[in-house]
């Protein structure tokens, strides 16, 4: 490896020593509050060092991974949403568990396996990075030994990311079996000299898609979020919904434009199913939910679909409002979840809809926050969210697809009732004879992130150009 | 395709059946350990001598060993003792026994006969192999270092003895 190498792929050297120091902390002395500002610290050198691997893009390192503007705003994403993360969860760790000093550790392997998925071109580096990833959350998400539905969570992770790895792998196997090549142009050029998709290499697709669409959460791979996100400690819910995702969706982007997806129309179909699929099942089973943690999983199944929706429109456009869909979804997921952290109490987690009844009347701040979250996720206007949302559905008219825009739009409306039901319960008046109110935390750090997540919605809600310029100049390399 | 071949993968392919059909668990990781073996002979037959030893060097020696191990030497109790020598009945190990038998013996024919592989295939020596992993694909085997870290913190910390919590108003109960 060259010095170039070293420099291009500084984020994700510096993300791997500071897991293995920080290992060494602990050895040496387990004290929380030191690995707490030591992973800060990893986090905050990791995205400094992505300034100077910015003077070599686009840059390969053969035969595994790719180095562009693409993936650096990806790793720069995944790295503040990492740190937004770990700001949140000092206070969350601090009474629940013993030792919390692996927790960090954890953490930070696993946005190691994030990086790694979002700059790989070839089949072995998405796998290791996958791994990475799934094998860190299955200790993330079971973390809290104390309580009896985090085991239930992380055996239900563990058993079904194994079986779906598994897929992935057959399904490498048989693409490579019929081209010849891991790498995701050669697979690309192998195919286009075939001209038309051969069952060997369909069938691939289709295991491989049973990896992706796990990992993804989109119907009918989509089982286990709810249970994972119920059981795991919130933070780590926090993480599964965007980190886990976003890393995994841009993976999949980049294969997709490097085999000439959009060419085979049976991928097309494929993907529009699942996509229409996952907008329904997410919002439907929604509605009648009554714990705060489920309804978020099946929205974020929800998202994706619409994700989708982007993601099939093939345009230019489009791969630009994943791009900025993702970043509001990050922002919005993260700012959700955080005001769950937030308004736990350190024994309990703040969870079913009924702890929030009459929230605005005793913490108005907060209360204002959940509602502008719920409110993006929902797509309102004057929020990331809606800029995001209408940024598909204008990538979707200059694809004409006229159909799966419909169904966003129904999907829309269907999302919007289980949102506005938890802000008409915060805006109820109190029940004066409750007895067993849980007494929120709302530590001081928690409560300045939340502000600063606010602050960017509303940003990118009102003045989205410079976001988007960015993406705009970035997608230009890509396609 | 040629006997050699069929044979090891019809091997390959009862014994993993009966692992997913039987239910005494030791039965069934011996015939796991069978299926690996089996395999790695296909593998040797396909030229790659050295991804065969390794298949079994890895799986059925050092991973099923332990797993027979930690089976083994968890069912602590009263009736160990009895379990162990249910296990050792011949009816549990003769026919993975014969399994096994048939496999070396393909295996000697292989070695004795040294002819080329079967099919049109490029043979990969072990040289070849190592200069590609730490050569082009050196990432690849970092990134799997750090694969192992992730599992050993996780392990570590999900294995911990779990302090036992009861209900205070169960701690006079025998339980």
């Amino acid at each position: 490896m060259s010095f170039d190498d070293f420099l291009s792929l500084g984020p994700l050297i510096t993300l791997s020593a500071a897991a293995v120091i920080s290992m060494l902390l602990v050895a040496i002395r387990r004290n929380h509050r030191i690995t707490y500002a030591f992973s800060l610290l990893a986090y905050l050198m990791a995205m400094t060092a992505i300034i100077p691997a910015m003077l070599f893009i686009p840059h390969t390192i053969p035969p595994l991974l790719v180095i562009d503007e693409f993936s650096l705003f990806n790793t720069g994403l995944i790295l503040v949403s990492g740190f937004i993360i770990l700001l949140l969860s000092y206070n969350y760790f601090e009474e629940r568990e013993e030792r919390k000093e692996e927790y960090y550790l954890l953490l930070l392997l696993a946005t190691t396996g994030a990086m790694v998925l979002v700059i790989s071109r070839h089949f072995m580096s998405l796998f290791l990075g996958l791994e990475i990833l799934s094998i860190s959350l299955y200790g993330l998400i079971a973390y809290l030994r104390a309580r009896e539905r985090s085991d239930e969570a992380g055996i239900k992770y563990l058993i079904l990311a194994a079986l779906s790895s598994a897929f992935l792998l057959f399904g490498m196997a048989l693409v490579y079996a019929f081209t010849g090549h891991m790498d995701f142009n050669g697979i690309g050029d192998a195919l286009r000299q075939t001209g038309h998709l051969p069952v060997t290499v369909m069938a691939g697709f289709a295991m491989m898609l049973i990896g992706v669409g796990f990992k993804l959460g989109i119907v009918p791979f989509h089982m286990w979020a709810p249970d994972v996100y119920e059981g795991a400690p919130l933070p780590v819910a926090a993480f599964i919904a965007t980190i886990s995702k976003g890393g995994m969706l841009v993976v999949l982007i980049r294969f997709y434009q490097d085999i000439h997806g959009n060419e085979y129309t049976m991928l097309w179909w494929v993907l529009a199913i699942i996509a229409v699929a996952s907008m329904f099942a997410g919002n439907w089973l929604a509605l009648r939910q009554e714990n705060i943690k489920r309804i978020l999983a099946y929205s974020s199944i929800a998202h994706m679909g619409y994700i989708l929706v982007a993601f099939l429109s093939g345009v230019q456009t489009g791969l630009e409002a994943i791009s900025f869909y993702l970043v509001a979804y990050f922002i919005t997921s993260i700012g959700a979840f955080g005001v769950l952290i937030v308004m736990s109490s350190s024994v309990q987690d703040a969870e079913t809809v009924e702890d929030y009844r009459g929230m605005f009347w005793r913490y108005p701040w907060v209360a204002v926050v959940f509602t502008a979250m719920l409110l993006s996720l929902a797509g309102i206007p004057l929020t990331a969210g809606f800029i995001g949302k209408f940024y598909i559905v204008m990538a979707g008219v200059n694809a004409h697809m006229w159909f799966l825009l419909f169904m966003l739009v129904i999907n829309s409306v269907i999302g919007l009732y289980y949102y506005i039901r938890i802000i008409a319960m915060m805006f109820k008046l109190p029940d004066t004879g409750a007895g067993s109110v849980i007494k929120p935390a709302l530590p001081v750090a928690g409560n300045i992130t939340l502000m600063l997540l606010t602050a960017l919605l509303l940003g990118l809600g009102i003045y989205p150009t410079a976001m988007m310029q960015l993406i705009q100049q970035m997608m230009k390399m890509i396609v | 395709m040629d006997a050699t071949f069929f044979i090891a993968a019809g091997i390959a392919v009862l014994a993993t059946l009966r692992v997913i059909t039987s239910y005494n668990i030791m039965h069934a990781l011996l015939y796991l350990v069978v299926s690996l073996l089996a395999v790695a002979v296909v593998i040797y037959v396909y030229g790659a001598p050295f991804m065969a030893v390794l298949e079994i060097i890895i799986y059925a020696g050092a991973i099923m060993v332990l797993i027979i191990f930690f089976v083994m030497m968890l069912n602590l109790g009263l009736e160990t003792s009895e379990h162990e020598k249910a296990w050792l009945r011949p009816r549990i190990w003769i026919i993975p026994g014969i399994l096994c038998l048939i496999l070396l013996g393909e295996m000697l024919f292989l070695i004795i006969q040294n002819r080329q592989p079967a099919g049109n295939i490029q043979v990969v020596e072990p040289k070849a192999v190592g200069m590609a992993l730490f050569g082009p694909y050196i990432i690849a085997v970092e990134l799997t270092g750090i694969l192992l870290m992730a599992g050993i913190v996780g392990a570590y910390h999900l294995g911990r003895q779990q302090k036992k919590i009861s209900h205070r108003f169960l701690e006079n109960f025998e339980l």
